[in-house]
């Protein structure tokens, strides 16, 4: 069904519902033309992110939270919302738009289970952020190396155990003693991890689940830059 | 295809997917057929040591037929022992009638697709029968209506996992005792297309039930495949009345379907031992089904059984003790024993309301009775305080497991597709599926996808009202009476229905004897 339809037949608005109707459906490649067809036709990199992409990805999550969807559903849409990025990210870097987000996440030091923090990273690039997933097992240095090798907004942390989880701490402690608590937003979470403890750490914000963990990302930041525009 | 914006493909798959995620499936079962082997409690030696009590239960000390002495007729006549008001049998004779009955059949429902077969490795769920109260979250327990009849009964058609509709769901105790039969088996043909059952409360009501069932089958269909199942209860020990008697005679003549049914209240009703138990239920069920056949051969039955263990300190019913699911998987194998289809079991508690009591004491008979390959399982759903409440939140609660266990009697499939070996392909150790191709041909049936019970971490389930199971329920009971539509039926069946409704009301109130309708 996908392949006989030509996407350049169709006119802009129907194109980027199209785009909407392809993210739904997990059609990567499809999204990947689409976003290079709006791009020939003269789109801004900001109007093909926003008009086609982040708006299609709002309709998959409203019927991901409304237990429409089913995970390996999202997956697919949010892998066809990355190909999609792909293409747009250098030119939207290029172009000196404010990006999304970048977030650098991983399970703590002692704990390898990573299916929540890989649903998490998931849900982050299907909401359009950048995310570099340094996967299990990670200790405060592989954590800071990241930080300071792609200056991300975010750090996540994840931990199933409770055993693990107080390693969290130790982390947040580090960019403390270095002085550079201030320069990411820190999400925390993972089975027995709640607010509480993440108040407790001096973490930003708990994520309960994949798409809070969006929600959050996207308020926090938002805050963050109206801050700086206000000091600025 | 849509052609209405002619340039897009799949543009309704949304649309599409939110209708037929959210929605149920109304109006149709899913048939239940199991593939696993039954779990037994007894062996071999231990069926034929149970057989031989009961056959000498039925010559010493014999079975008591009470205020119907054309009963004692029937059985004189066909070869058993009639001394005073006592039957004694022999094994032969017994057996030579009990041999009679079919091994498994089909029972007519309004919509063909929903008819139900019953034996073999079939499984049939339908919902509590006979409390005289009903309760809910919002006003806890108290007297049932016709409403209320009617409210379970469209509910149940909602619930493709209860295959059949039941009978008596609750008694409407607004409407006459005379003549709330005839309500009650008009609300079952009008508000679902399921199997129902009919009236056992007396001989007349009995024969009205099977004048409906002929006015909405026709009288061929229901002379070749039973249109009702009637409960029959044995008033154990060791005896039958002229009520359920009559009403056997009645549908025996019709040829519909029977459960034969002794009311065994271990301790009570039965010997505290489990061996005597067993063996007078079964020659309780034995003598029924074979009284059916001296009445009219080939009559469709069921071995039942109802068992509680009774608490010696109070008299109580208890429910989903060991004892109880020895004896229930002990009487479906003697059933299976003599061929003939079995009904036993349910989602039973003593608790009041649908709390952890309730929940725990149902699963503890469900899973057995689904375990036991029970062919038809009564009060499958809705059932509290010993079967003297309908709980509305209960029936929402007990439809939930129901679906589980018809995904537990799938069995374990084994062909090649089965055993994912893409899968292990595409994803290396200490890798996920969620994404595989085989993950992605398989994830939306894969497994029960729950509709009640809530999976939702703690902090959601705060942030939407800390609801527990029993008020979600409430919730949704109410959404799905708001969203029920009644089936269509046939105008000139109903007008019959109705007409036939209003002369026997009439008649009934002018105290005048029954008489066949003419049409």
């Amino acid at each position: 069904m996908a392949d006989e339809l030509d996407l350049r037949t169709l006119d802009d608005e129907e194109l980027v519902e199209q785009m909407h109707d392809d993210l739904y459906d997990g059609l990567k490649e499809e999204i990947d033309e689409g976003t290079r067809i709006l791009l020939e036709r003269g789109w801004s990199a900001e109007r093909v992110l926003n008009d086609a992409l982040v708006a299609g990805m709002t309709i998959v999550g409203i019927d991901f939270r409304d237990g429409i969807l089913f995970v390996p559903e999202v997956l697919m849409s949010a892998n066809a919302m990355k190909a999609g990025m792909e293409v747009l990210r250098p030119i939207l870097s290029a172009s000196g738009v404010e990006p999304i987000g970048k977030m650098v996440i991983g399970t703590v030091k002692g704990d390898i289970h990573d299916i929540g923090k890989n649903l998490v990273a998931m849900m982050m690039e299907g909401g359009g952020f950048e995310v570099i997933n340094l996967g299990i097992n990670n200790d405060a240095e592989k954590f800071l190396a990241a930080l300071e090798q792609h200056k991300p907004d975010f750090l996540g942390m994840s931990a199933l155990l409770t055993t693990t989880m107080p390693y969290m701490k130790v982390v947040i402690d580090e960019l403390k003693e270095r002085g550079m608590r201030d320069d990411f937003i820190v999400l925390v979470g993972g089975a027995p991890v709640n607010e509480e403890f993440a108040d407790a750490i001096g973490a930003d914000a708990y994520c309960r689940d994949a798409a809070v963990a969006v929600e959050t990302a996207k308020t926090l930041l938002a805050q963050r830059r109206a801050a700086a525009r206000a000091q600025a | 295809m849509s052609t209405e914006r002619s340039g897009r493909r799949g543009e309704n798959r949304r649309e599409a997917l939110r209708a037929s995620r959210t929605q149920r499936q109304v109006g149709s079962i899913r048939p239940l057929v199991r593939k696993l082997n039954p779990v037994e409690a007894l062996d071999q030696e231990g069926i034929e040591k149970i057989h031989k009590a009961s056959m000498r239960l039925l010559t010493k000390p014999g079975f008591l037929i009470l205020d119907y002495p054309s009963a004692l007729e029937v059985f004189k006549a066909h070869g058993a022992t009639v001394e005073g008001n006592i039957v004694k049998i022999d094994e032969a004779t017994l057996m030579h009638y009990v041999r009679m009955a079919p091994s498994q059949f089909t029972l007519l429902a309004r919509s063909e697709q929903n008819n139900v077969t019953i034996g073999g490795k079939h499984m049939v769920f339908a919902p509590v029968y006979g409390p005289p109260y009903v309760a809910d979250h919002d006003t806890g327990r108290r007297q049932s209506t016709l409403k209320d009849f009617e409210n379970f009964n469209k509910l149940s058609h909602m619930i493709p996992d209860l295959h059949h509709g039941g009978g008596t769901v609750v008694e409407p105790n607004d409407i006459g005792v005379n003549e709330r039969h005839l309500d009650m088996v008009m609300s079952h043909i009008k508000h679902h297309t399921k199997a129902f059952m009919g009236s056992v409360t007396h001989a007349d009501n009995a024969a009205d039930s099977v004048t409906m069932a002929r006015i909405l089958y026709g009288t061929d269909a229901i002379a070749q495949n039973p249109g009702l199942l009637s409960l029959i209860n044995v008033s154990s020990p060791m005896r039958h009345d002229d009520r359920m008697l009559s009403v056997i005679d009645v549908n025996a003549r019709a040829k519909q379907a029977l459960i034969m049914t002794p009311f065994t209240m271990v301790g009570a009703t039965s010997p505290t031992s489990l061996a005597a138990t067993i063996a007078q239920l079964n020659a309780e069920a034995l003598i029924s089904v074979a009284y059916a056949q001296m009445i009219n051969p080939g009559t469709p039955c069921l071995m039942g059984s109802f068992i509680s263990i009774v608490d010696l300190k109070s008299g109580a019913p208890t429910f989903g003790t060991g004892e109880q699911n020895l004896l229930l998987f002990a009487a479906t194998q003697m059933a299976r024993y003599y061929n003939l289809p079995v009904r036993t079991g349910g989602n039973f508690t003593a608790a009041q309301t649908s709390d952890y009591q309730a929940g725990y004491e149902s699963a503890s008979t469900f899973w057995p009775t689904v375990q036991a390959g029970t062919n038809f399982v009564l009060h499958a759903a809705g059932w509290l305080e010993g079967g003297l409440i309908s709980g509305y939140e209960k029936f929402i609660l007990d439809s939930e497991s129901l679906g589980m266990m018809a995904n537990y009697q799938r069995g374990i499939e084994l062909d090649e597709e089965s055993f994912a070996l893409d899968a292990y392909d595409e994803v290396p150790p200490g890798g996920h599926f969620l994404g595989a191709s085989h993950t992605m041909r398989h994830y939306e049936t894969a497994f029960y996808s729950h509709r009640v019970f809530n999976m939702d971490n703690y902090e959601k389930w705060q942030a939407e009202g800390m609801q527990n199971a029993y008020k979600r329920a409430n919730g949704i009971w109410k959404k799905m009476l708001a969203e029920y539509e009644a089936p269509a039926l046939d105008d000139a069946k109903r007008e019959e229905l109705e007409a036939f409704m209003r002369w026997r009301k009439e008649q009934i109130r002018a105290g005048k004897p029954r008489t066949e309708w003419q049409g």
